[in-house]
């Protein structure tokens, strides 16, 4: 796989307090990649990092396989989870000083800047001034000016704040159609609905650690605990006697014209000899394995840690 | 690619503060105030230009037989009582009513009704003219005769001259460079003051609108700082060269008006508008002035060298005004809103305080032990130099001046090191108020 940005055994301390342990992560090119962390975990500061607005105390940041070392704004597009504008420029003025600071010049910048306005819906807003519209009309022209000079990695931390649905799809649409471009996008959130709707990938950072990382698939099979949904027809006492001593119960719901059921397999057991045992004694609608989604593995994993710190 | 980065950060901070409506507002203000101050002193120090007729009405008649007056200024004393007074000036083409009342020996007062308000200095002629003529008529009491009285007064001129050693004519000092020293160095307080808080005003803009963090993936803190403050300094500069040009507008419209028709068009326009000629009639007027004292506030403004004032008055306001606001940006940088600043504002600003309150001292007395450190010493430096400077330096001084410079010039380096060190940091801390230890932890991050 190829890899936009690398951070190798990155470090940081503010004062006596170490924000970043001996962080490695790894974006692949191409992809949605999905940043996550509980609040205060250094998610923010593991950006400001790689995006080389804070120097790292130690370690080392690859930029395509290569040492960043200059500075590489105009490849960056950052919007950064507390945002603002200057209140008192106007729409267009502001839209283009920002741009003009990532390196495109003034002509550039307005035929960038002018089809993210159309297709945001926000033309009229031209000549406003930024304290006259509203929170989600910032939000959106933050996203158009974040993205409008094409950058090849494009960092988002909580872009969805702030919209509401209608806006919130039209955003998460931009971004799919960034990423089939081949823009990179890295995403950072607490909404873990979005993650499996939109990640590939993920790195899970808690205490300035990076607690797990991998393919969203992957790492939901791995944290499978075998539990199986199941719909059926039949009676209650003949599917639990297909169980035997292998599986177990759950929980079982009877519905209108069907009952539906999750069923935990103990170890060793799996799919194949649960589904074979069932079929002889009712009949069944459904069957699927039911895998943890990624907010249970986040709360899972962080919240562990949380009452561990407790404990000690 | 990074100068250009500057660039636009110094145009996006000149261009939003000089279409603000205050900076306007401000910039026509200033001059008119100037203006008007100056153009008052020229008018007073001129004789009135109407011919004043006085009717002066006399309760001891004929106490006052006689009053001195000029070919402007007549008088003409009569025996009427008071209201009939005031019915022949109504219907007369007499200016004014003098009305010298009975008990006049003991009150030591009268009264001038006017029709137009005569200038300040007719007033002190009539006022003069009076007592003259009290003290004149008190000598019976005392039995002195009118020839000793007039032995007896020993009027005294002071004229002062700086030694330029032996045999070198020595040059009369007057107090009208001090005050204009006074004045600029006032200017420049009110301008490092006003820009350099403008500055921590902008930071913490930015902080708070948090914009900072949007700015600075795009370029480094430093450039943002500086472009900040570069921006910002210019935008004094602007103020200051519109104060100036508007000013001498005004001034010159206001000397034409008040002038009118008794200096002509040629001695009008020199105050400042031509250099060569502004030395040519500096050394006429110097000799002219050693001969007579009849030596008005044109010559002497005109003696004021501007273009080496305005030319030291920019050394020091840039030099002052980098020092101080990058410690104002470092400030802006550590809080999160204007009121936490006040804490670091005060002992910043101080020694700026405290130059502004000396510089009256420094200005009665220019060479004192005092005056020299403050001169030499950066954060005073920009006021006190500036009247030291106004006054007149010695050539074997001219080493402070130097040295003012140098150290003005290493100190702002520094100082915009260290800030740019501090910023760094504090843009991107919010919360609490750090206290100053922690500040200058951050010089080590």
């Amino acid at each position: 796989m190829n890899y936009i940005l690398e951070g190798k055994n990155i470090n940081k301390h503010y004062g006596n307090f170490q924000v970043l342990k001996e962080i490695n992560i790894a974006i692949p090119e191409g992809q949605i990649f999905g940043l996550l962390g509980p609040n205060g975990a250094g998610k923010t500061t593991l950006i400001r990092t790689l995006t080389q607005i804070t120097a790292p105390d130690s370690g080392e940041i690859l930029f395509k396989g290569l040492p960043l070392k200059s500075f590489k704004s105009s490849e960056f597009g950052y919007l950064p989870e507390e945002r603002g504008l200057y209140r008192k420029m106007k729409v267009g003025e502001q839209a283009l000083y920002l741009c003009q600071i990532k390196g495109l010049d003034k002509k550039d910048a307005y035929a960038k800047l002018k089809p993210w306005f159309e297709k945001l819906e926000m033309e009229s807003w031209w000549n406003k001034k930024v304290e006259e519209l509203s929170k989600g009309m910032q939000q959106k022209l933050q996203f158009a000016i974040t993205v409008a000079h094409n950058p090849k990695l494009l960092i988002l931390d909580e872009p969805f704040s702030g919209f509401d649905p209608v806006n919130t799809e039209t955003i998460k649409n931009h971004i799919l159609e960034l990423k089939n471009e081949g823009t990179t996008i890295v995403f950072s959130t607490h909404n873990m609905a979005s993650v499996e709707e939109l990640c590939q990938n993920i790195t899970l950072v808690n205490r300035g650690e990076n607690i797990l990382s991998g393919s969203v698939s992957d790492i939901r099979k791995s944290f499978s605990k075998s539990l199986f949904q199941i719909k059926f027809k039949g009676s209650k006492v003949a599917f639990a006697n297909a169980l035997g001593f292998q599986f177990e119960i759950d929980e079982i719901i009877e519905q209108s014209d069907h009952t539906s059921a999750l069923v935990l397999a103990h170890q060793g057991a799996g799919s194949k000899e649960l589904l074979s045992s069932l079929i002889q004694h009712v009949e069944v609608i459904s069957f699927n394995e039911k895998l943890p989604s990624m907010n249970d593995i986040f709360i899972d994993l962080v919240g562990r840690s949380q009452s561990d710190s407790i404990k000690q | 690619m990074s100068a250009n980065k500057i660039g636009l950060i110094i145009r996006r901070e000149y261009f939003t503060r000089v279409r603000k409506k205050s900076f306007i507002i401000m910039s026509l203000l200033g001059p008119l105030i100037m203006a008007g101050v100056l153009t008052f002193a020229m008018w007073t120090s001129i004789e009135e230009s109407d011919d004043q007729k006085i009717l002066v009405i006399d309760d001891n008649y004929p106490f006052f037989e006689k009053l001195d007056g000029s070919d402007k200024l007549s008088y003409s004393i009569m025996d009427i009582s008071l209201p009939k007074g005031e019915a022949l000036l109504e219907v007369s083409d007499y200016t004014a009513l003098l009305y010298l009342p009975e008990n006049i020996l003991q009150s030591k007062s009268g009264q001038l009704i006017f029709k137009k308000q005569p200038s300040i200095k007719v007033q002190r002629q009539i006022e003069e003219t009076v007592q003259q003529y009290l003290e004149i008529s008190k000598l019976k009491e005392f039995d002195i005769t009118e020839g000793d009285y007039n032995r007896l007064k020993a009027p005294f001129n002071l004229l002062t001259f700086q030694f330029k050693g032996a045999g070198a004519e020595a040059e009369e000092t007057n107090m009208l460079p001090a005050i204009v020293g006074l004045v600029f160095g006032i200017l420049i307080y009110f301008f490092i003051f006003m820009y350099s808080v403008q500055v921590m005003r902008g930071v913490i803009e930015e902080k708070t609108n948090r914009i900072i963090e949007v700015m600075i993936s795009s370029v480094k803190p430093f450039q943002l700082m500086m472009g900040k403050i570069i921006g910002v300094g210019a935008v004094g500069l602007t103020q200051f060269a519109l104060w100036i040009l508007l000013t001498l507008v005004l001034a010159l419209g206001g000397q034409f008006l008040v002038l009118g028709d008794k200096y002509d068009a040629a001695q009008v326009k020199t105050p400042m508008t031509d250099m060569v000629q502004q030395q040519v009639d500096q050394e006429q007027s110097l000799n002219l002035t050693r001969l007579s004292q009849k030596d008005n506030l044109f010559n002497k403004i005109r003696r004021i060298n501007f273009p080496v004032m305005i030319a030291v008055f920019i050394f020091y306001f840039l030099g002052g005004y980098l020092l101080y606001s990058a410690l104002m940006a470092a400030v802006g940088s550590a809080v999160d809103n204007d009121t936490d600043t006040q804490q670091f504002i005060f002992p910043i600003t101080f020694p700026l305080l405290l130059a502004y309150i000396l510089s009256f001292n420094v200005f009665e007395n220019p060479s004192s032990d005092m005056a020299i450190w403050l001169s030499i010493i950066p954060l005073t430096s920009p006021v006190i130099m500036m009247i030291r400077v106004a006054i007149g330096i010695e050539s074997a001084d001219m080493w402070q001046v130097y040295l003012s410079m140098a150290l003005l010039v290493g100190s702002f380096i520094g100082a915009v090191w260290m800030s740019g060190k501090i910023y760094r940091v504090g843009i991107l801390m919010y919360g609490k108020k750090p206290s100053l230890k922690e500040i200058f932890k951050w010089l080590k991050y």
